[in-house]
């Protein structure tokens, strides 16, 4: 059985004293896809910053790749940032400079590798997600869907154990979809990395789930797969399902 | 013909390519033509996109060299990692050749013409909706006339104020001290008065607008243009120049007389100050002859100059807002395009005002 990286004890996090997450408590295990779902508001975005880092939880525990991050060092941050890849929901690249640097960026800033393998890496790396013709181009000369894979590949710079994804599909045509999900599913294969997506789209959420965490104003309401929950008679996973038309 | 073996480390990633590729180029160098470098990956127990990537620059460094390279050993989840990640790279479009100077040339004049015929058409633009919305309040956005001379005239009282003050203060001191040896300093005052009505109170009340008010104006209209907000006006059937620029319009051609008659009055006050202080000219004297320097023509000068660089003022920054190109950062560079333009354009409206006015 593979182990869990990713583990959270009683985790509670919110803004300014407000309480969105309370009493997290999950397990994501290697290789795994996990999808974390739930309605909108119900604190998925918020659980993916605290596993990230980029929060600060009001309480509870957090472990990532076998270190506490509720009390980590910013070197120790930055090393543990090394095996984690995060694709946000708009991409964040940065405008202004060419795909090529935006995905040079990790393998600029945390190895020694000399600037031709460097190129060769990117090059890859873009043409991993298909956009190897796109090595000059700026992010304002790509599509919405373009702008994510080019996201996807700054975020698989690094060939990192872990990779987060908020809502990779969403505002996404359903061929675009398709095959974004279809890369994730390629890239788990090929690098063997633990995917932890965050979206509420079914269609995405049944290509590519082993696991479903969903949320339910800020506390764990099931975790599971994906049948399960399905199958589950809890009234608020029903209305979930129902009102995607998938029973 | 002589063979080499080199073992890799256990873990070949991006932490630790670079010595590894170091070592076998270094290897690499010594070898002969036609000799072997069996790479042996018994001790390798993991490899990434990096590493493969490495020894793929590796072989063809060596065939470079008529050196052929024999991996040796690989285990089957090696070999799989290195065919998933071998031959894979897609090469980009070439660049395009650079430029010829002559084509590089006329592509900027054809540029520059382009900027100039649509700086005009929005001048048109925006001339003719200033007419039309001055009677048909309804094409402007409601209340936005108020809110507009509020932040680009109300607010912007205090910088005019203690810039122009201290502008006329040393100003007065510096001409003061060139004409005290000619027992002349009574006629700072009519020199101040005129050179703050005529010249400066509405140069640099337009300056300061133009950085100020202007560069905002851009940054909003670029940031709207950006976010889409212009093109859900336009498809709401609302045209973005009366809706959006024309109550600006409105609130700096109100501000902008008011803002440089304040500059003025301060400048002139600054001068009088001084006068008082370091040249021993009373309040009452100073006022006397800077009556003198006070007539309509300057007042109208300094009107028609406020006008002007109002207009230049708000064309500029609303043509940088609707012409940004390339997202959020091109909103940063149009900004500060808008501003370096119309100061520019305010420096050359001014000259050709003066000479008209008093050549």
């Amino acid at each position: 059985m593979s182990k869990a990286i990713i583990t959270t004890k009683r985790l509670s996090a919110g803004y300014n004293g407000n309480y969105v997450l309370e009493d997290i408590s999950i397990e994501i295990f290697e290789h795994e896809i996990t999808v974390i779902l739930g309605v909108s508001g119900c604190g998925k975005t918020t659980l993916l910053k605290n596993l990230i880092g980029l929060m600060k939880p009001i309480r509870g525990y957090i472990e990532i790749l076998g270190r506490e991050m509720t009390n980590i060092e910013e070197d120790e941050y930055n090393k543990l940032m090394k095996n984690i890849g995060v694709l946000f929901q708009g991409g964040a690249l940065l405008n202004s400079i060419p795909l090529s640097h935006n995905v040079a960026i990790p393998l600029e800033q945390h190895t020694d590798i000399p600037p031709h393998l460097i190129d060769r890496i990117v090059r890859l790396k873009l043409s991993l997600v298909g956009l190897g013709h796109a090595y000059d181009y700026l992010p304002s000369q790509l599509s919405g869907g373009m702008r994510k894979r080019a996201a996807l590949a700054r975020a698989i710079a690094l060939d990192p154990a872990i990779l987060f994804a908020d809502e990779p599909t969403a505002g996404l045509d359903p061929v675009t979809a398709s095959s974004l999900d279809n890369l994730l599913l390629s890239l788990r294969e090929q690098l063997g990395m633990t995917l932890v997506i965050v979206t509420h789209e079914l269609s995405s959420i049944r290509r590519v789930a082993d696991k479903i965490i969903y949320l339910d104003k800020g506390r764990v309401l099931f975790s599971g797969k994906l049948q399960s929950a399905m199958d589950s008679d809890i009234p608020e996973l029903q209305n979930f399902f129902t009102a995607q038309n998938i029973t | 013909m002589s063979n080499q073996t080199i073992q890799p480390p256990e873990t070949l990633d991006s932490d630790t390519i670079t010595h590894f590729y170091d070592r076998v180029r270094g290897i690499l160098r010594k070898s002969s033509e036609s000799s072997e470098l069996c790479i042996d990956f018994s001790n390798v127990e993991y490899i990434d996109s990096a590493g493969v990537i490495t020894l793929e620059k590796l072989r063809e460094n060596a065939a470079e060299q008529g050196v052929e390279v024999i991996f040796r050993n690989i285990s089957p989840e090696l070999e799989k990692t290195i065919q998933t990640f071998s031959g894979k790279i897609i090469k980009s479009p070439e660049k395009q050749a650079k430029q010829h100077p002559v084509e590089y040339i006329g592509e900027s004049v054809f540029k520059l013409w382009f900027v100039f015929r649509d700086f005009m058409l929005l001048l048109a633009n925006i001339s003719y909706f200033g007419v039309i919305a001055f009677f048909r309040p309804k094409l402007r956005r409601k209340g936005e006339v108020i809110r507009q001379a509020n932040f680009i005239g109300v607010t912007a009282v205090p910088i005019i104020v203690l810039v122009n003050f201290l502008i006329g203060l040393i100003l007065t001191l510096q001409v003061g001290l060139q004409m005290r040896p000619y027992g002349a300093e009574i006629f700072i005052a009519q020199l101040i008065t005129f050179a703050m009505i005529a010249e400066l109170g509405p140069l640099l009340t337009a300056i300061m607008v133009a950085g100020r008010s202007g560069s905002s104006i851009a940054a909003e209209i670029g940031a709207m243009h950006v976010s889409e907000e212009i093109d859900a006006l336009r498809s709401m059937g609302i045209d973005p120049v009366p809706y959006l620029i024309i109550p600006k319009l409105f609130a700096i051609l109100i501000s902008m007389p008011l803002l440089a008659a304040v500059a003025t009055f301060v400048g002139i006050f600054g001068g009088a100050v001084i006068g008082f202080i370091n040249f021993q000219i009373d309040f009452n004297a100073f006022y006397n002859e800077a009556t003198f320097a006070l007539r309509y023509y300057e007042i109208m000068t300094a009107f028609v100059k406020s006008i002007v660089f109002a207009t230049i003022i708000i064309v500029v920054a609303s043509y940088y807002g609707l012409h940004v190109e390339g997202g959020p950062e091109g909103v940063g560079r149009s900004t500060t395009r808008s501003v370096v333009v119309a100061i520019f354009l305010v420096i050359v409206a001014d000259s050709i005002l003066g000479l008209l006015f008093y050549l």
